[in-house]
């Protein structure tokens, strides 16, 4: 759902074209690597966690229905509405449902991948109600009528001056300068009548947590408790994969998830959302409704991509993605960028819209590396590529290229012959070291140089060296 | 045939083997937080006020230590004093808060939507991550946590946890609140550019006052299984925390 008219090649390539995105990311991703890097640095048991984490993953996956019916029975006693979607529409239409029947003109919305991966922005306005996004990123693309360009940062695509010019238009009154500080106190100013006057809060959720029935939410802005507490009715959309059996697997997860993120040690608010108001309560929704959405999920249980279900979206990998760093989040065109979007954009928009996906990685195997639950990103890529070779979704031309190249692999002579011809002829485009231009290759070079091979192949300097290998030792042994 | 047993289905069809029974899977997940010392950072300082201070400090969180609960109005007032605030407050309806002297400060129990400084009641702290726990209550509302600009907490020393395990622990088996929340520093954000603000959209200034002895401490439950060398783990004379009416245990 959601997926763009244009192609994957034409956004991305419209993308590089664009240098101030490039700084853009770069100030985002960059810094968020090395906030990682220094928590990991700091936490010498993080590898231990990491597998720890991964374990309490795999166990949930492995008795999911049993912590499903689990949670559904203890969010029922503490007071909760337990609503299940098989997809994207089921889950749109008991949100409508229950924000109609309630009469909603307002709704306030604390940021959720799973809210925009079943279209919900589109469903309420559909439906005619006000949708109030309260996280300032959200607020930002909200105003600017984009989507999230990163599962962490929606807005990092975005310079304070571009904010500017929204708040200005939009704020009332607008904000006194366009430094950040400012800005962010003009949101607060902006924001905290929509709290206050909503009818119905919708938030996402972390984790869901069994033994209890709570739901929880991190966030570092307070915008997740404002949105749940004020309104009537608070509405819950979690993907089924979010269970964890207790309040202690949750602590052992946050661990992981915030250190991978943002790179602090714990978000400002980490809160469990446990029912409704109880009676006597100073304040609370009168009602709590969970949409548990399936969405492709079980299809994943049974197929090679189950690992991908231990992602808890901390956004590491594209942070740590080359191809992500190059062109955003938006080139990538499903509601989820980098790697992890690479991965689940085939199973939620269907290989044959999204099959571009999986060839934009160079398998340098980063995002696997800083995977807090050590999701093999690249092998599940390889697992969409080989898919789309055997349903034939592969154009000609490639489908052309790659038996020509197995044609040759498969004849040793006719290989050395072919990179004996090509290492020599690309010495000819290269300048200083380098190739900034190749005829009828224009795309391996628009956008970086190759460095100018050396001009024999490997066989060749292998051969060479054994020669020389031989003759330096028997040298040895005659003295 | 419904969306729940749809989605029951599909998951009960993608395992192999039969479920095994509730008791043997509770096993396994209680197995999966076992040796919790192995997976989780070390408190660096085993006097636990210290490292909730230290934890707390580098994230903007700023303290002041008072003997008792009786020396809180005046805190409150050199707090508001120093921040060029008027001596206005809305206080959390505890009784332990309403009990006390308030005859410098103008205080109410209703959180406006602009509200300047609030003062609240923390019910644990977590050394680990510097965090102070609040619940939702017939005498906490949760808006008092998040609509000022100025939060003010007041903390008992002998109330800190060393772990986000141990505050797991302590509710295990409890009646769960409607809001259980872990405040780790005042509200941020760095979505515009990456820069760090502060005041999102919660309290801009966090401040804690911490009641008890300084320097007191407690045995942490990790140092009593593996020592961490070169830490003096000091034990709490008093044991007063083992029968506190504050702490809902």
């Amino acid at each position: 759902m959601n997926a763009p008219q244009q192609g994957f090649k034409e956004r991305a390539d419209a993308e590089l074209k664009n240098a101030v995105l490039k700084i853009a990311i770069d100030r985002t991703t960059g810094n968020a690597e090395r906030k990682r890097a220094v928590a990991v640095a700091a936490f010498p048991e993080f590898q231990a966690a990491r597998a720890r984490g991964r374990a309490i993953k795999d166990h949930v996956i492995a008795h999911l229905d049993h912590y499903l019916e689990m949670f559904e029975r203890n969010a029922t006693a503490a007071g909760a509405t337990v609503h299940w979607a098989s997809d994207d529409a089921e889950a749109r239409a008991i949100i409508t449902r229950i924000c109609l029947e309630a009469d909603a003109k307002l709704v306030t919305r604390a940021k959720s991948m799973l809210g925009e991966e079943i279209g919900l922005p589109h469903a309420l306005a559909d439906a005619g109600i006000e949708r109030v996004e309260t996280d300032l990123a959200e607020h930002i693309i909200q105003l600017a009528g984009e989507r999230p360009s990163h599962i962490v940062w929606p807005a990092m695509h975005r310079t304070r001056e571009q904010v500017a010019i929204l708040f200005k238009e939009a704020h009332h009154p607008p904000p006194a300068a366009d430094d950040p500080a400012t800005m962010v106190q003009s949101a607060r100013r902006e924001l905290r009548a929509k709290f206050l006057g909503a009818d119905v809060g919708i938030s996402g959720a972390n984790f869901l947590v069994a033994d209890t029935g709570a739901t929880c939410t991190v966030t570092n802005e307070g915008n997740a408790e404002l949105t749940t507490t004020p309104p009537r009715i608070h509405i819950v959309t979690a993907g089924i994969e979010k269970l964890v059996p207790s309040t202690a697997h949750a602590f052992a997860l946050l661990r992981l998830l915030v250190r991978s993120a943002t790179g602090g040690e714990m978000t400002q608010y980490t809160t469990f959302h446990c029912g409704p108001k109880r009676p006597g309560d100073a304040d609370g929704p009168e009602e709590m409704h969970i949409v548990l959405v399936d969405n492709g999920r079980t299809r994943m249980l049974a197929d090679e991509f189950r690992p991908m279900l231990r992602c808890i979206r901390c956004g590491a990998c594209m942070n740590h993605c080359v191809v992500y760093r190059q062109i955003g989040g938006h080139a990538y065109g499903g509601t989820y960028p980098g790697p992890m979007g690479a991965v689940l954009t085939p199973v939620l928009d269907g290989l044959a819209q999204s099959r571009d996906l999986p060839h934009a990685c160079t398998m340098n195997g980063r995002c696997a590396e800083v995977c807090p639950v050590e999701i093999p990103l690249p092998t599940l890529l390889r697992a969409w590529r080989t898919r789309s070779w055997r349903e034939r979704l592969e154009p000609r031309s490639v489908r052309a290229a790659l038996g020509l190249w197995a044609m040759v692999a498969r004849r040793p002579w006719l290989y050395r012959l072919g990179s004996r011809i090509g290492v020599r002829a690309l010495r000819l485009f290269g300048r200083r070291g380098w190739i900034g231009s190749l005829p009828l290759a224009g795309g391996w070079t628009a956008y970086r140089d190759l460095p100018r091979p050396s001009g024999r192949t490997f066989m060749e300097q292998y051969r060479a060296g054994q020669a020389g290998w031989a003759g330096q030792t028997g040298r040895e042994a005659r003295k | 045939m419904s969306a729940r047993d749809r989605i029951l289905a599909a998951i009960r069809a993608a395992r192999p083997a039969p479920l095994p029974p509730a008791e043997a899977i509770a096993a396994e997940a209680a197995a999966l937080l076992d040796a919790p010392e192995s997976v989780r950072p070390w408190p660096v300082e085993a006097v636990l006020a210290a490292e909730f201070v230290r934890k707390a400090s580098a994230l903007g969180t700023s303290f002041d230590h008072l003997p008792d609960r009786a020396a809180i109005p005046l805190a409150v007032k050199r707090y508001l004093d120093t921040h060029g605030l008027p001596p206005a407050l809305a206080l959390q309806p505890a009784p332990a808060l309403a009990a006390l002297d308030w005859t410098d400060i103008d205080t109410h129990d209703v959180v406006a939507p602009d509200q300047t400084a609030a003062l609240g009641l923390a019910l644990w702290g977590i050394a680990e991550t510097g965090s102070l726990v609040i619940h939702s209550g017939a005498d906490a509302p949760i808006l008092l946590s998040f609509l000022p600009l100025h939060h003010i907490v007041v903390l008992e020393e002998r109330s800190l946890l060393p772990h986000l395990e141990d505050y797991a622990a302590r509710m295990a088996g409890q009646p769960q609140p409607r809001n259980a929340i872990l405040i780790t520093g005042p509200s941020g954000t760095t979505d515009i550019e990456g820069s760090y603000v502060r005041g999102a959209h919660g309290p801009g200034f966090l401040h804690v006052l911490m009641i008890g002895g300084c320097g007191r401490s407690r045995p942490s439950s990790a140092s009593r299984t593996i020592p961490r060398p070169g830490c003096p783990v000091i034990a709490d004379p008093t044991g007063a925390h083992e029968h506190d009416p504050a702490i809902p245990d």
